[in-house]
């Protein structure tokens, strides 16, 4: 997190462009250009990006409430009420509950015009696109690895800078199908997605869990050019070794009433650790809408 | 000595499991994992919602009878209070009963992690909610929880004078985007604090009400006008219904009175948004759970 070398220069967060800044003993501010590789069918900026945008806010202030412990994501949930546009989108989260083992993190996901802090007031108290949560599993004793001896202290501005992405953001995940029906994919463990403890970055394994949503989606027979709106994400176990392979089961669709449109889809998916004795290691449900009717997901 | 709770197979929190007629049976483990847990509720008409089915924060309150009560079973001698609760809903709508199947996903020396799957067994089997639940691992001192293995427990009967969901929870409307819990004491889980399927209910009914409230106020987040009707009875806030719902049990609620203080974030499509903060009034306010309930259009 921007501290004893993290990320290495080549890493997704760099090529992000995520810049950071700490407002507050407790409050965080994290800020992204909404750039065309980075955003979904309806033009708003990828909800599993925005997952790593908030992962980061979250993870900073869990670093600053924790100190000196280590602590770990243990949850996260993104619920859009709108496309984030841009042209730049910020996170801006709070302690809301620091425990003797959990700590809880809420983070609104707003657009603003500009970058630095100016950008921040102007906006003001503008609705958000989203809200989140996290919690983080506080191991009391533990440093962080990043921050080598020192504790895990951040500055209170920092950036990640990189040459940037030269595709949509999925490309950089180097996904392959692993099955016929959709919704299985592959993802290599590799130094670019990786947290400062080694294991894969929460984000990118929302990031993963979105697309192989929308795969199943497809491979269920629905329209192409959902967007996912919802994340819930459980961390069970780090994604070390690798690959990263996904298991989905589209639920099909909510409610009957004219406000769901019928278009909404819900689905669950399973990641496994296939080079850590096929271990479980995320579960994330999803919701999503379709631009068109939807076909009756599987019973 | 310490107090010995002698359950039977029944849930700790039995006054709520009864009022949703909640079964239970065990299924043993095949090859020397965790026990799995599997529950059946009826859909009885005086519990349903706008959507026409169960209404969500009955639904959660089933499980996190089931999800809880797997979780405590896999740590015994220990036992377990919910932490996090992340629901996603897929039908509003169900003819019932419904079943509910608990598996573990993860134990840990401090926290277990529960997935739950709902289907309507009366349409097919048809995907109701899928739910991840997480719970805290406690030393459960002088209260032990002694169970006859595999936990199996009847349908209780339905209740010759049923009352309505609001009723049961003592749930009321205060003004604007307030809403109120008595905290009585069959709302009460073994450890004397609130269940968190009540918390559930409250999120439920008070994020309805909330979005009723902001569109009888202009839609400007607040929630300051006026629930339409009196946002209570069969349909809560006539028309709109949870659907998706993330509670983080922050606190326990031991003193009550609790009030559930909404804000609308947002929406679009028939689908608004709304953050829940629960507090217990009579605990000096302190913030005790935090919610957000995706509120739909039926």
């Amino acid at each position: 997190m921007g501290a004893a070398g993290y990320p290495p220069e080549r890493h997704l967060l760099s090529d992000l462009g995520i810049e950071a800044e700490s407002i507050a003993e407790s409050d965080t501010v994290a800020r992204i250009r909404a750039t065309p590789h980075i955003v979904a069918a309806d033009g708003g900026v990828r909800a599993g990006v925005l997952a790593t945008l908030v992962d980061l806010v979250g993870g900073s202030e869990a670093i600053r409430a924790a100190r000196p412990d280590r602590m770990v994501t243990a949850d996260l949930t993104l619920q859009m009420v709108r496309p984030a546009v841009g042209p730049f989108v910020e996170a801006r989260g709070r302690v809301v509950r620091r425990g003797r083992t959990t700590l809880v993190i809420e983070a609104g996901v707003f657009d603003v015009s500009g970058e630095g802090s100016q950008a921040t007031a102007d906006a003001g108290d503008a609705p958000p696109a989203a809200w989140a949560t996290m919690t983080f599993a506080i191991h009391a004793g533990n440093q962080s690895k990043a921050s080598g001896d020192e504790g895990p202290r951040l500055p209170a501005r920092w950036s990640f800078t990189g040459a940037g992405l030269e595709g949509p953001v999925v490309d950089a995940l180097s996904l392959s199908e692993t099955g016929a029906g959709g919704g299985e994919v592959s993802m290599p463990v590799r130094e670019y997605l990786l947290n400062s403890f080694g294991a894969v970055q929460g984000g990118v394994m929302a990031l993963l869990g979105e697309v192989a949503a929308l795969r199943a989606f497809e491979g269920a027979g629905g329209p192409g050019g959902a967007v996912v709106t919802d994340l819930q994400v459980a961390y069970l176990a780090t994604g070390r070794v690798g690959p990263i392979v996904s298991r989905t089961r589209v639920l099909g669709t909510c409610g009957d009433g004219p406000g769901t449109g019928g278009s909404r889809w819900n689905a669950v998916v399973e990641l496994f650790d296939e080079g850590d004795g096929g271990r479980l290691a995320t579960v994330i449900n999803v919701g999503a809408v379709s631009p068109g009717p939807p076909a009756e997901g599987p019973a | 000595m310490g107090d010995v709770i002698r359950t039977d197979g029944v849930d700790p929190g039995r006054n709520v499991g009864e009022y949703f007629r909640l079964q239970r049976w065990e299924i043993p483990p095949v090859n020397g994992g965790l026990s799995e847990l599997a529950g059946r509720a009826p859909v009885d008409d005086h519990q349903r919602g706008a959507g026409g089915g169960l209404r969500t924060g009955g639904l959660l309150t089933s499980v996190d009878s089931i999800g809880g009560m797997l979780a405590g079973l896999s740590v015994q001698p220990q036992w377990i209070v919910t932490t996090s609760m992340m629901a996603t809903v897929t039908r509003l709508s169900h003819r019932g009963p419904l079943r509910l199947h608990a598996r573990v996903l993860r134990r840990g020396r401090n926290a277990v992690v529960t997935g739950l799957d709902v289907v309507d067994e009366g349409n097919r089997d048809l995907p109701v909610a899928s739910v991840t639940m997480t719970s805290a691992v406690l030393d459960p001192g002088n209260m032990q929880h002694h169970f006859d293995r595999p936990i199996r427990s009847a349908m209780p009967p339905p209740s010759p004078n049923p009352q309505g969901i609001e009723e049961f929870f003592g749930i009321e409307a205060g003004a604007g985007a307030v809403t109120h819990l008595d905290l009585a004491d069959h709302l009460r889980n073994p450890w004397g604090i609130l269940h968190g399927g009540a918390v559930a209910t409250l999120a439920d009914v008070a994020a309805c009400r909330a979005v009723a409230a902001d569109r009888a106020g202009g839609g400007n987040g607040s929630g300051d006008g006026t629930a339409d009707g009196d946002g209570r009875g069969r349909g809560g806030a006539g028309g709109l219904a949870a659907g998706d719902m993330v509670i983080h049990y922050l606190r326990p609620s031991r003193v009550g009175p609790v009030e559930a203080r909404c804000k609308v974030i947002g929406g679009q499509d028939g689908r608004t948004l709304v953050r829940v903060a629960v507090h217990d009034v009579g605990a000096d306010h302190r913030l005790v759970d935090l919610a957000s309930v995706a509120v739909v259009e039926v």
